[in-house]
């Protein structure tokens, strides 16, 4: 099957700063694809060049197998988008919003529909400036949404939002998805990415460090995994550390505590060293690391939140 | 095309909530015209010599302040931003948002003619061709506003950009400072500012021959507003985060710029720097009233033009006079006092009609020079010696009429010098029984010439001939005032 967003090698460059250099991905049709990374990674800039927002200095960008450079137009008709710093004008209501923007395109949902779907009948005839911030964002959804487009991109789109509009807006894309949608977001959320996304692609410093399922990232991920053992008496900690891959070992009564390379091998030995020593296990507890950990050791950036 | 049709819609329906664009587009432009009512409430029609500027304003705020200033401050939060997503072409959203400010400067300047002809301005002369001009003008200035809406980067820049346009165009490029009233060096400057032609199209629509006589100034105007739209293609950006200085194609700016020098070079070469020869000539306003009062012995160097039409009007120099003899030789102080009044009606000394400057008021050396000038030539000035000496005073009150209607820098100072002659050419208890019957009859007796007036350094026959008159009676009525002792 085509890809819904097929990118490769793409760069481009500011002056002297190279935003985004050889980036390339590609998100399956009807997935949820989150890229990731800290501020200054490319993100925006990714995104803005898939948008035709910028122009590239290199590489190719397909949308459902249409060149975006090429046939902008086509690709806008098939993409619905909603950035991050692009707000409307004050006075403007969101029900003018949609029935301008709608008329753009070839075909698209009556303003009444979006603004039912998205929860914002009673806010139809209300000057934008009057709007919450969840409301703003509901409405740079719709219009993102208005010509039902197949690839829906999101730039940031809870940045700012309390807990229940983030919620909120995290069922709505599920929604799209449901509906068969592609939604490609761009997110310095951890938890959000790995909540939402089917796939996600790290950025740093302009490249892709890594990409996959959130699952995947983090057992691929080269983070040590520590391990607790309760057991009904202590065992000899000489032993643990002679163990496979194991290091870091702490005893604490019948604690034991350790951090392993290779969790399979180092758990197997661990099995045989407890038959020999004759005890029993209360507890084990093996922590196998977040998308958190996995981001950290990527990009070496400060945890985001 | 329904896309381009609803952001012209919304782009309407923006503009008409906004209050502050409301008021600049609106309430301004009125009380410009108000002012200018006001300045000039003694001319015998209203508003009708001023229309051309006054349109011109509305037009020039519009598109200097308001088009630039909804563009910045929409590509600021991001909305053209937003607009870039949207399949469709620039040009169309572009053009649609030129079309909804063209409408709304339509309205304000409909709002400014109706409000003129409520104060008693007569209809234009040429209305079709008045929308024409109006329509030419619009163009040209929204060309202007688009390119200082690409060259600001934020709001504030487009204030201090438009005003660098805004202002010399109203000093020194005739829009708000008559032509006729600048030096020969600020004629030749105002020939390269889109302004002058603006004026003078929407002028000649108002209350002179029409647009046949303008055609360089159409010609100006379109080139000028074509070429400040390339620049602005050129220029066009869609992200307040592109800065103009940072960019690349900042050379487009040129291309607005060369077609100002151009225009200029291309009247200095073609002649066009004097004033237009229908708007010194002769006066082209509806014809002027009848005024058949009963007519005294006049004699002079050229025949007047005899007030042929029964219309009526109203003059702001005329008055009443039932007192009034049949010869002004048999004018008594009686008579005068029963008719006039002057400490009320009169024009201000220090206001824009018939000034008179107060003691103390020293003219600059130049100015200084030509009133000195003035002096010399009324001594030998030959309308000032004809022999029937009611025509000598109007023919002398001519000097005095002629700088101040052209609003001349030695309008303050020259009724002092032609009052001074005007003693010595007729005995004082004649002088006042001239001058009281030339307030009462200031359409009779012949006018000097244009080549009479230019003897006297002046520019010719000012364009309205009507209020010449009536200037050269307010003027009498003022020395009446002082020579009586009723006016100090």
């Amino acid at each position: 099957m085509v890809p819904a967003i097929a990118i490769r090698q793409l760069r481009k460059r500011y002056g002297a700063v190279e935003a985004v250099r050889d980036v390339s991905f590609h998100v399956e049709q009807g997935e949820i694809f989150g890229v990731l990374g800290p501020n200054g990674a490319g993100k925006t800039t990714t995104i803005e060049c898939i948008l035709g927002l910028r122009e590239p200095d290199k590489g190719t960008i397909e949308v459902q197998g249409v060149d975006a450079r090429a046939h902008p137009d086509e690709v806008k008709h098939r993409v619905g988008a909603a950035l991050q710093s692009s707000a409307l004008q004050d006075k403007i209501t969101p029900r003018e919003a949609l029935t301008l923007f709608g008329s753009f395109y070839r075909r698209a949902s009556s303003a009444v529909a979006m603004l039912e779907r998205f929860g914002l009948s009673d806010k139809a005839d209300v000057p934008f400036d009057s709007l919450s911030g969840g409301q703003r964002q509901r409405l740079a959804l719709a219009l993102a949404f208005v010509h039902q487009p197949d690839v829906v991109i999101l730039d940031e789109p809870t940045a700012g939002l309390d807990a229940t509009s983030r919620r909120a807006l995290h069922d709505e894309i599920r929604r799209m998805k449901r509906d068969g949608r592609t939604v490609l977001l761009t997110t310095h959320y951890i938890e959000e990415a790995a909540q939402l996304c089917d796939r996600i692609a790290i950025l740093d410093r302009g490249c892709v460090v890594a990409t996959g399922r959130p699952s995947e990232l983090i057992e691929r991920s080269t983070a040590s995994k520590s391990v607790s053992l309760v057991t009904t008496a202590p065992i000899d900690l000489a032993a643990v550390q002679t163990l496979p891959a194991v290091t870091d070992v702490v005893l604490e009564g019948n604690l034991v505590r350790f951090t392993t390379s290779d969790t399979g091998s180092s758990l197997f030995a661990l099995m045989g060293l407890i038959r020999a020593s004759r005890v029993q296990i209360v507890s084990l507890h093996v922590n196998t690391g977040t998308l958190e950990d996995v981001f950290l050791a990527l990009t070496r950036a400060e945890p985001p939140k | 095309m329904n896309a381009l049709r609803q952001h012209l819609v919304v782009s309407l329906k923006l503009y008409l909530r906004n209050k502050m664009a409301l008021a600049y587009g609106y309430v301004f432009p009125i009380l410009f015209l108000i002012a200018f009512w006001v300045l000039y409430r003694y001319e015998r029609v209203p508003l009708v010599r001023h229309m051309g500027e006054l349109l011109t304003v509305t037009v020039l705020g519009s598109s200097c302040f308001g088009l630039p200033t909804t563009l910045v401050s929409e590509r600021e939060r991001g909305v053209w931003r937003r607009y870039r997503l949207v399949p469709g072409s620039t040009v169309g959203l572009v053009c649609s948002t030129l079309v909804a400010r063209y409408l709304s400067v339509l309205g304000a300047a409909v709002l400014q003619i109706a409000l003129a002809v409520a104060l008693g301005m007569p209809l234009p002369a040429h209305p079709f061709q008045l929308g024409i001009a109006f329509s030419v003008v619009t163009f040209a200035f929204l060309g202007l506003g688009l390119v200082i809406a690409m060259m600001a980067d934020n709001v504030p820049a487009v204030q201090a950009l438009g005003q660098t346009i805004f202002l010399p165009m109203l000093i020194i490029g005739g829009v708000a400072v008559q032509l006729s009233s600048l030096p020969d060096w600020a004629l030749h400057i105002s020939a390269f500012f889109p302004g002058r032609y603006a004026v003078q199209a929407l002028q000649s629509c108002v209350n002179g021959p029409g647009l046949g006589s303008v055609g360089f100034s159409l010609v100006a105007l379109i080139v000028i507003g074509a070429a400040a739209l390339a620049a602005s293609a050129g220029l066009f950006r869609w992200d307040t985060n592109e800065r103009f200085l940072s960019r690349p194609g900042k050379a487009w700016v040129g291309v607005a710029l060369v077609a100002w020098i151009a225009v200029g070079l291309a009247a200095e070469a073609r002649g066009q720097i004097a004033l237009l020869s229908w708007s010194r000539s002769a006066d082209p306003s509806p014809s002027p009233a009848a005024s058949a009062r009963s007519p005294a012995p006049s004699a002079g160097p050229s025949a007047v033009e005899q007030p042929g039409s029964a219309t009526v009007h109203t003059d702001a120099g005329a008055q009443q006079c039932p007192s009034a003899p049949p010869t002004w030789f048999q004018v008594t102080i009686d008579m005068i006092d029963a008719d006039l009044v002057f400490d009320r009606g009169l024009p201000p000394d220090m206001g824009p009609v018939t000034p008179i400057g107060r003691e103390g008021l020293e003219p600059r050396r130049e100015v200084a020079g030509m009133l000195q000038e003035l002096d010399i030539a009324l001594r030998a000035w030959p309308p000032g010696k004809v022999e029937d000496p009611v025509q000598r005073v109007r023919n002398l009150m001519w000097a005095a009429g002629v700088p101040d209607i052209d609003e001349m820098e030695i309008e303050w100072w020259a009724p002092h010098v032609v009052f001074a002659r005007v003693k010595e050419a007729v005995p004082q208890d004649q002088l006042v029984q001239i001058l009281y019957w030339i307030v009462c009859h200031p359409y009779e007796g012949t006018t000097p010439t244009a080549q009479d007036l230019r003897a006297l350094n002046l520019p010719g026959l000012p364009d309205d001939m009507i209020e010449a008159h009536n200037r050269v009676a307010i003027y009498s009525h003022k020395l009446l005032g002082r020579l009586l002792g009723r006016i100090r």
